[in-house]
């Protein structure tokens, strides 16, 4: 059995020929360098990245680029503002995304296609399109500058994408389960808490951790709804490194490692998940 | 795809058709399901649906953020910025054009090489994620200190092999490529997993049988794996050019829009009208001749989109 599976593996799966590793060489060192390059200057002194003889590696490393982040209070606010909307966002997200995905992935009722359709479409609306709206409701609603309008303006984008994620996973409950929670005398509100979310908690966490990070990364809402005082990292360092000319490259490539950090730990957790997410199409690149 | 997520318990006997067994849900399901779906279709309503329905309101009048009252011009703001709306167009569809094309590009071969046989492959395919990963920000941040004029890595390497320095960020042609670089870099893991994992879901008998009938390896490649991965590839592709086109940190952050205005995009462009200018209702002028576009682009995805789910 296994001879017979070893010449088909090698058929569906060949070796590489030599251009073949040299390509595969070439094309990763292209992905990879760059990652090198910054964690590398974010170890390195200021001094050293200015100087003729620049090296290529950190020579003298140091940790004053990764202190001097955590001496910055204003970056410290980023971050900390970096967490809150994010996980608001993520919450509010698999909230009202969960009880939708149940909803168009168990149900048939009138008006079930629109609503699909509207989501689908939602998935396409660039954030600024929707700015100046966004900009001038939040402004009359008086909340500009929170984080409620941060959370809000992130959840146009993040919302859609939890529901046809969620709607997936659902969509591989089999309906008999139900039948059989209305056989036992279960309501249709302890079928959804009882049995339904339950079964799901792996998607629920991938779906929120998604969520968690697109709102992380965006710049558009943040530089422009939020104000000095509420927005999040990436605006923070726009402003704090581009905007005001001071290029110190060692301290803003060490400032993007700690903004890139938590991105890492979850995608260390949740590999497994991430490939089958991305794969099924559901998830923005 | 989500059978990783949700293992499917093994069918003991014959299950009825879902679509037959969903029809006969009573009435009090059907509205069961409706209200729980509300909250989510509120929620956009209010959320992205009214302000992209409100953008063509705000596009009438003559408004701006300095000013707390705004007056009707009717087409006014269209005509005002149609002929920079076309400009800005130009440099849209070049950079989500050449940003399309260069990750599918990569992406799809280094699938095709991840594919193959080889110790380290699942580390090197791990590894090559992490570009996808950072936060955009952060891959313009990192790309403008590589390209940097002076000091920037990819310039102090050319002079150690004696070539000459080039100035990427400080002229129109090379700002273009330094962004297309740039997000090219950020989205070629996205597609590199979804062609690998189309890949791994080609049947081995179909490439054996074609072995045996004396296909070679080449012949495999292009007449069985190729058209195998054309459909999905070419949704991401679509998908990838629609976010392409809405792409605001990568240029705003590394170029600002400049040299000039040669990296100006319509995202750029409309944030600057806004919130450099404060032109509310010209900027929404813009926005809503985008929202045409995007609704001929989003057209052809979800066609696209339909006829990928009934294979």
């Amino acid at each position: 059995m296994s001879r017979g599976r070893d010449i088909g593996e090698a058929i569906v799966r060949p070796r590489l020929s030599i251009p073949g590793r040299i390509a595969l060489l070439l094309l990763a060192l292209f992905g990879l360098l760059p990652i090198y390059w910054l964690a590398s200057t974010a170890f390195m002194k200021k001094e050293a990245v200015f100087a003729l003889d620049r090296p290529l590696f950190p020579v003298d490393p140091t940790l004053e680029n990764f202190i001097g982040f955590f001496q910055n209070d204003a970056l410290l606010q980023n971050l900390a503002n970096s967490f809150i909307v994010s996980i608001g966002t993520a919450v509010l997200s698999v909230l009202v995304g969960g009880l939708m995905a149940y909803s168009l992935s168990k149900f048939r009722y009138r008006g079930r296609n629109p609503i699909m359709f509207m989501f689908l479409i939602g998935q396409l609306i660039p954030g600024a399109l929707l700015l100046i709206s966004l900009y001038l409701m939040l402004s009359s609603a008086g909340l500009l500058y929170t984080y409620t309008a941060l959370i809000i303006s992130f959840t146009t984008f993040t919302l859609p994408l939890v529901v046809f994620l969620l709607k997936g996973i659902i969509d591989g409950l089999p309906d008999d389960i139900l039948e059989a929670a209305k056989v036992d005398g279960l309501s249709r509100i302890a079928t959804m808490f009882q049995i339904v979310f339950p079964l799901v908690v792996p998607g629920l966490i991938t779906a929120a951790m998604f969520a968690f990070m697109r709102g992380w990364s965006d710049l558009l809402f943040a530089l422009t709804l939020a104000g000095p005082d509420k927005q999040t990292l990436p605006a923070g360092l726009t402003q704090a490194f581009i905007r005001e000319g001071t290029a110190d490259w060692p301290a803003l490539m060490a400032a993007s490692l700690i903004t890139s950090l938590p991105l890492a730990i979850i995608f260390i957790l949740l590999q497994r998940y991430f490939v089958s997410g991305l794969a099924s199409g559901a998830v923005k690149g | 795809m989500q059978q990783a997520i949700l293992d499917r318990p093994a069918t003991r006997e014959p299950i009825e058709p879902q679509s037959r067994r969903r029809t006969t849900l009573g009435a009090k399901d059907r509205t069961f399901g409706f209200m729980i779906a509300l909250p989510a279709v509120l929620l956009f309503l209010v959320i992205a649906i009214y302000p992209l329905v409100s953008s063509i309101g705000t596009s009438l009048y003559d408004q701006s953020l300095l000013r707390p009252d705004r007056t009707f011009v009717g087409f006014d703001n269209y005509t005002a910025i149609f002929g920079e709306f076309m400009a800005r167009l130009g440099t849209t569809l070049t950079f989500a054009t050449l940003a399309t094309i260069f990750p599918v590009l990569l992406g799809v071969a280094l699938a095709v090489l991840l594919n193959a046989r080889m110790r380290g492959r699942n580390i090197l395919r791990g590894t090559l994620m992490l570009p996808w990963l950072l936060p955009g920000v952060v891959v313009s941040f990192l790309w403008a200190w590589i390209f940097n004029d002076s000091y920037g890595v990819l310039n102090h390497l050319l002079t150690m092999v004696g070539l000459p320095e080039v100035s990427m960020l400080g002229n129109p042609t090379g700002a273009m490529a330094a962004v297309v670089i740039a997000k090219t870099w950020h989205s070629f893991p996205w597609i590199m997993v979804v062609a690998l994992s189309v890949l791994q879901t080609l049947p081995s008998e179909q490439l054996e049988a074609a072995t045996i009938d004396g296909a070679t390896r080449s012949q495999r490649f292009r007449y069985i794996s190729l058209p195998h991965i054309v459909g999905p590839v070419a949704l991401v592709a679509t998908l990838e050019f629609i976010y392409n086109f809405g792409n605001f940190d990568t240029i705003f952050v590394m170029t600002g829009g400049g040299p000039g205005d040669s990296t100006t995009t319509l995202a750029v462009s409309l944030y600057q009208l806004a919130f450099g200018s404060y032109e509310l209702g010209k900027a929404s002028a813009m926005g809503v001749l985008w929202l045409i576009l995007l609704a001929i682009i989003s057209s052809a995805y979800l066609l696209l989109n339909r006829r990928l789910e009934k294979r």
